[in-house]
């Protein structure tokens, strides 16, 4: 440890002996770490956030399609669809999009039984200022923290929407939250009456009935049933979307790392360029070092120090960079090649999560082949007559 | 009867040879050399003879091609790097031409520099180091970049870190290639205290100065890497 500790030290005197070769190769790996980390990170962020989602989602989904496009669904399926084997429970779910073309975004207006029995579980624990919807109010509506926050409305607040020709006032009862920040940034909740009223949807349809399975494995089974059942029907499978949000976040995270590699090959041959080319200064210092006793381990091991130390410290400038440009400055530029609905939602704050995992990918990614092609210059160097080197003739 | 003094230094058969492509040199040829222990000898020899080559077969830098290297009865030829290493830290001090200082550490830092994987100096070396500093009068300059020292200082730099490691057989390179006639004199001074001490010393120089002095115990001449009988 002594002897660690003592090469450490003649390490970090190197790195500030060149100052400029440590700043140069440093920035170049901070610069590197901060692309794949941006991209790593908020792909991983859009992953955690769809997989937040969908776990909220039933087992399956049933909507109808006339001529190839969702249409409303009669509620009388409810119970036939209930009466099939392995299904729990139906419900049938009143929601839709509501589109503002100043904000150029699109709202998600949910109809919610408030009803003390039916309303959800959860629901007074959501609502983190205000309160829930009373059943028995028409009007009132819970909105997302994140929403009544882009939109500048607070508790007590009202909006008019449109209904048809003529506008109807709603009034902000409460504001929730969810670790999903996609439902508190576009997300309105409102009675099933008020939204069958806004959304237009008559009495005795639903836009789609959520499934629940007792063996939610099964889900391929029911659907089929299901599909026996419903000709017409398109059955979601909570399953299949998650494999969808991953290879979709997959492969566009793929595409843009992809696009980063001619970065990394650029940093590399920088690197490897610097590295490879010890200058005389360098070379003396090696031959210096050996002539007096130091021992091929010894240098390999004090410039393997040096570079870990350089090779850290931009790799963590890059990481906490990368983390502070994806989830506080909401990854300008990025986020829209990766989020693929900047028409359709009006804003979306990726939920800061960082696994260890992902910072050894990114360190293992970057800091060991700076750290290996170091080496080899130096290797070659203490290998050498320290005679030959001193002299500058090797 | 006389007691034989015991051989610090001994060599048979050594040379060196270089190939540049398809150039082959030859730097020394068949060398033998036996230097007894406690006495100060100068190798002379023009430049090029191959002086620096053979300090360096002699403190194992460098492999010879063929031929055997003793130091105090010990063979140092075929150790391993790992070995030659050791015997370069601790039975040898050598005094380089080039200085071999590193450049942007202080002077104190270049005199412990070879502790630093042994995990850095134990104190009774700083304190070696401190009264080599004062003895040598570059105590004031400890923590002076040795880029800013002059020649004569960074040549006694040297001999300092040579002295530090308690290394019985001191090589020395040139010695006196940046000093004038007064620190000749001064340096053939103090390599005469160090024989007092009991060290071996073997200096190669071209430096008449050096090689005329009547205090050198003994002379070789080192032409064309042969040595001249």
């Amino acid at each position: 440890m002594k002897r660690h500790l003592a090469l450490i030290r003649f390490a970090l005197g190197s790195s500030r002996r060149r100052a400029g070769r440590t700043v140069a190769l440093g920035g170049a790996l901070a610069l590197v770490t901060f692309a794949f980390s941006a991209v790593l990170l908020l792909t991983e962020a859009l992953r955690r956030e769809f997989h937040l989602g969908a776990a909220a989602l039933p087992d399956l989904t049933v909507q109808r399609l006339v001529a190839g496009r969702p249409a409303l669904i009669s509620e009388q399926w409810v119970p036939r669809i209930a009466a099939l084997a392995g299904i729990t429970s139906v419900a049938a779910r009143v929601w839709g999009y509501y589109f503002v073309p100043a904000l150029a975004g699109n709202f998600t207006v949910v109809g919610v039984d408030a009803s003390p029995e039916r309303q959800p579980v959860d629901a007074p624990a959501v609502v983190g200022r205000g309160r829930f919807l009373n059943p028995d109010v028409a009007g009132e509506v819970v909105m997302g923290e994140a929403l009544a926050g882009f939109l500048g409305l607070d508790v007590g607040d009202a909006i008019t929407l449109p209904v048809g020709k003529v506008g109807k006032r709603l009034q902000i009862v409460g504001l929730f939250r969810s670790s999903v920040a996609l439902w508190t940034a576009d997300v309105i909740l409102m009675s099933a009456t008020d939204a069958r009223e806004f959304l237009q949807v008559p009495a005795g349809l639903a836009t789609d009935l959520a499934v629940h399975l007792s063996t939610p494995d099964e889900a391929v089974v029911a659907a089929r049933k299901i599909a026996d059942l419903m000709p017409d029907a398109r059955i979601l499978d909570r399953q299949l979307m998650n494999r969808a949000y991953d290879l979709t976040f997959d492969t566009r995270g793929g595409i843009l790392g992809a696009m980063l590699m001619p970065a990394l090959v650029a940093f590399l041959v920088l690197a490897w360029d610097r590295l490879t080319g010890v200058g005389p200064g360098e070379r003396r210092e090696i031959g210096a070092l050996k002539a007096m006793g130091w021992q091929t381990g010894d240098v390999l091991l004090a410039r393997l120090w040096e570079n870990a130390v350089i090779a850290l410290h931009g790799a963590l400038a890059g990481i906490v960079g990368a983390y502070v440009f994806v989830f506080h400055a909401q990854a300008p530029g990025l986020a829209k090649v990766l989020f693929g609905w900047s028409s359709l939602y009006p804003a979306f704050r990726p939920a800061p999560a960082v696994t260890a995992g992902q910072v050894l990918v990114l360190v293992c990614l970057v800091m060991l082949p700076f750290v290996a092609a170091s080496l080899v210059p130096a290797w070659r160097a203490s290998t050498r007559d320290p005679l030959a080197l001193l002299r500058g003739v090797a | 009867m006389n007691e034989v003094p015991a051989i610090a230094i001994r060599a048979h058969g050594l040379t060196k040879r270089y190939a540049n492509g398809r150039v082959e040199k030859t730097a020394l040829r068949d060398v033998a050399l036996a230097i007894p222990a406690g006495r100060f000898w100068v190798v002379s020899g023009p430049s090029g003879s191959g002086k620096t080559t053979l300090l360096g077969v002699l403190a194992g830098m460098i492999a010879p091609t063929a031929g055997e290297v003793e130091l105090n009865g010990r063979p140092i030829t075929h150790l391993r790097d790992h070995h030659r290493s050791l015997v370069r830290r601790n039975g040898v001090g050598m005094v380089f031409q080039e200085f071999a200082l590193v450049a942007g550490l202080s002077l104190a830092e270049n005199l412990l520099l070879p502790f630093v994987p042994e995990g850095g100096p134990p104190p009774a070396v700083c304190r070696q180091a401190d009264k080599l500093l004062e003895r040598f009068g570059l105590a004031a300059f400890a923590r002076t970049p040795v880029e800013r020292l002059s020649a004569g200082e960074r040549q006694r730099a040297g001999i300092i870190r040579a002295l530090l490691g308690g290394a019985p057989i001191l090589l020395l390179d040139e010695p006196t290639a940046s000093l004038d006639t007064a620190n000749v004199q001064l340096l053939v001074d103090l390599l005469v205290e160090l024989r007092a001490e009991g060290r071996t010393l073997l200096a190669t120089t071209h430096d008449l100065r050096l090689v005329n002095d009547p205090r050198v115990d003994g002379r070789l001449r080192l032409v064309d890497g042969a040595i001249e009988t």
